[in-house]
């Protein structure tokens, strides 16, 4: 707006246009964090009651606190570990299924919007089906191995953090794939062509041409997935439960804490700790993504 | 102006005159509540208090109960509330104090102490009351008639115990029985028990073997933990009952309510715990196949969980929807009501007289085995932090029965965690 005249009439015009998501960013995101820090400093209970301000107290328990200390290490743990697996395999088999799907060929469209499903369900509704075909005894996964002679284990008891990278990267990997295919289908025909001249070996056209100019593209979805990935919360609830040690992530916890344990000042304090975690990796990440375009705009 | 005032002023007044002329009541989604809705249209009919029983899902009963307790008014004017809540309910100022009213509204010396003492009473032995007793629930089993009955299966049983296929008085007995109908290679297992990690189920579960092995959760007095939640006992209750989950289907180490309920009403389980109040459901689906029995014991000793909930009062609603629902609870409570609350589905009364007499006992295949248990029930901490306490239980617990912990090294650090719990709210002494 600095360089609108500055009539009164231009000026209300431009505050029409800015005033409804201003007022909506205040009403949805500002006030209630701003209100979610007040909180943090209070021991405020989910029934209500009196508050009383407990100054730091609440960000002391979380570092401090044997028990809690504890159990948020854990929950740190089981979310970086989530993470980076879930991930890792997303970003995999999504650019796997991008290059083997790079080219057209009959039934390309049916196929992508197949793979696409998964992505356009409700977590927690996927969790729920999941848990249906994970059943140990007459689950559908585990008849199936059965009928093919191999053990049938209990899913949801024995492998429980696995069972939710399974779900998550069922559901993730379309999402990885059609960035990927975004970023191969950006890359000039020209570049190929002259690696062709060049008879260049597939490897090295791959490691040199077609990773390269798609990493900008994929570093932002693993930016994505992985701030999505660090708030994991639906497919726990769906799947395993908030209160489960083997698949308690930080959002798991932070629910525990507020609603099941009542305690919304601490867990104010909580979200509060993850906010500045995940803002934190968030921000290393585009630094780092930065880093790589500047570099990539030197070297061409 | 003046004749807008007048309709305001009017409508007001009309608002305020039917303020008691309906009360809303908050219970979980399960069928006692549609019975409880029943009763309620009859008490509308008598004295044209309309009541309307709201039902929630078990799985966020307590969280929106608890949030909406964090209104300057509450939604609903009563709730049946879990039995562990009243704690928290008495001492945060969100149930409305029955000490007064009770014992001259209702027939105290009618109702079973166990029920009247863990279901309204808080603190434990003060006679002061925050709920009155609506649906008195506890532990026990469901188990197929059929398969017990069968020649081929008794005369199988004897031969390799040298005892009769019976109902199980004693755990021992009861692993026994597990472990001979454990037939996964024909889809047939021995049991199903409560281990799920959500709200309470694991705890509930627990509660059956930690007891009757002679283990407790904590001196009641001193809310010591050390040597209680992590004594031998306990320790020998844990195990027995991991020992059991060899003989469930696969997956059972996570089987809520429901699910165990499932396992069972697919005709693969040889027996299942679970509440009474799911019960009448079993008996409907699978007939003369379903029986039921109480808890066993171990050397001697026998005990099960507590299920049930009392009727609480909101603190947070108008005085008139008050009287309102104390008026509902004492007509609910009268021994009539009682008579037809028995006839619905899952209710349970607390009415001692009703629970010990024949008619009752035989009216259903269940009500036999609930009226002893009834008897023998016991409960979690009702205090204050008994969610923390419970949720830091399920954790451990699930830890000991997933193999990740050992019973011993799981009930220490519960333990530990308890004590912290419990000296954070200034009870520990």
């Amino acid at each position: 707006m600095a360089g609108m005249p500055g009539t009164g009439g231009t000026r209300m015009l431009a505050w029409s246009f800015v005033g409804p998501a201003l007022l909506l960013l205040i009403a949805f995101n500002l006030f209630p964090l701003a209100w979610n820090i007040v909180l943090s400093f209070t021991n405020a209970d989910l029934s209500g009651g009196t508050w009383e301000w407990v100054g730091g107290r609440n960000y002391a328990t979380i570092f401090s606190d044997k028990s809690f200390a504890a159990k948020y290490g854990a929950a740190l743990r089981t979310t970086a570990l989530f993470t980076v697996l879930a991930v890792a395999i997303e970003l995999a088999l999504g650019f796997a299924l991008a290059l083997a799907l790079r080219r057209d060929f009959r039934g390309k469209t049916p196929l992508l919007a197949v793979l696409l499903l998964p992505m356009m369900l409700s977590p927690a509704v996927m969790g729920l089906f999941w848990n249906l075909i994970l059943e140990g005894t007459y689950g559908p996964l585990n008849q199936i191995l059965g009928l093919a002679g191999l053990s049938q284990p209990a899913w949801r008891t024995e492998f429980k953090l696995l069972c939710l990278l399974l779900v998550d990267v069922w559901m993730w990997t379309p999402f990885m794939m059609l960035i990927a295919l975004a970023g191969l289908n950006a890359i000039p025909a020209q570049l190929y062509e002259a690696a062709e001249i060049d008879r260049t070996p597939a490897w090295r056209v791959f490691a040199r041409i077609t990773l390269p100019l798609c990493a900008p593209l994929l570093g932002l979805a693993v930016l994505l997935r992985a701030t999505d990935a660090l708030k994991q919360f639906d497919l726990v609830m769906a799947i395993t439960g908030p209160n489960d040690q083997a698949t308690q992530t930080v959002s798991a916890l932070l629910y525990q804490t507020t609603f099941a344990n009542q305690k919304v000042g601490l867990g104010a304090a909580y979200a509060i700790v993850v906010l500045v975690g995940v803002i934190a990796v968030a921000t290393l990440f585009t630094r780092y993504l930065d880093w790589m375009a500047a570099r990539q705009g030197r070297e061409g | 102006m003046p004749r807008f005032c007048l309709a305001l002023a009017l409508s007001l007044t009309a608002s305020l005159a039917s303020a008691g002329d309906s009360i809303t009541v908050w219970w979980a989604q399960w069928a006692p509540s549609d019975g409880l809705q029943q009763l309620g249209d009859d008490f509308a009919k008598e004295t044209g208090i309309a009541v309307k029983v709201h039902q929630i899902p078990w799985s966020n009963f307590q969280d929106q109960v608890f949030l909406d307790f964090g209104n300057a008014k509450t939604s609903f004017d009563a709730v049946v509330g879990d039995s562990q809540w009243i704690g928290r309910g008495a001492s945060k100022g969100l149930y409305l104090d029955l000490t007064a009213w009770l014992p001259g509204a209702v027939d105290m010396a009618a109702l079973h102490p166990k029920a009247l003492a863990n279901l309204c009473e808080y603190p434990a032995g003060s006679k002061k009351y925050f709920a009155a007793p609506l649906e008195t629930d506890a532990c026990g089993f469901a188990y197929r008639r059929d398969w017990f009955q069968d020649p081929a299966e008794q005369a199988a049983f004897k031969a390799k115990f040298g005892r009769d296929l019976a109902v199980p008085a004693t755990w021992e007995e009861f692993r026994d029985i597990a472990s001979f109908f454990q037939r996964p290679d024909k889809k047939r297992f021995g049991c199903a028990i409560l281990t799920g990690r959500g709200y309470d189920s694991l705890v509930m579960g627990y509660q059956n073997f930690l007891w009757s092995f002679g283990g407790g959760w904590g001196d009641p007095a001193t809310f010591a933990t050390d040597g209680h939640v992590n004594s031998p006992s306990a320790v020998a209750g844990l195990e027995f009952m991991k020992s059991l989950l060899a003989y469930a289907p696969a997956g059972a180490a996570n089987f809520d309510y429901v699910q165990c309920l499932e396992s069972f009403t697919n005709g693969s389980t040889a027996m299942m715990m679970d509440y009474f109040a799911f019960f009448p459901g079993v008996a409907r689906s699978m007939g003369d196949k379903a029986g039921f029995f109480a808890m066993p014991g171990h050397a001697g000793r026998r005990a099960c969980s507590l299920g049930g909930q009392g009727f609480s009062i909101s603190a947070k609603t108008s005085p008139a929807k008050q009287d309102a629902a104390k008026r509902f609870i004492a007509w609910f409570l009268q021994e009539k009501q009682q008579q037809a609350w028995i006839r619905k589905e899952g209710g349970f009364t607390a009415n001692a007289a009703i629970l010990k007499s024949p008619a009752f006992r035989s009216a259903t295949p269940y009500n036999a085995a609930l009226a002893d248990s009834i008897d023998m029930v016991q409960d979690f901490w009702n205090v204050p932090v008994y969610n923390e306490l419970l949720a830091a239980a399920q954790r451990h617990l699930g830890e000991a029965l997933d193999g990740t912990k050992p019973a011993k090294a799981a009930l220490d650090a519960l333990a530990e965690e308890h004590a912290g719990i419990f000296a954070e709210a200034g009870l520990a002494k």
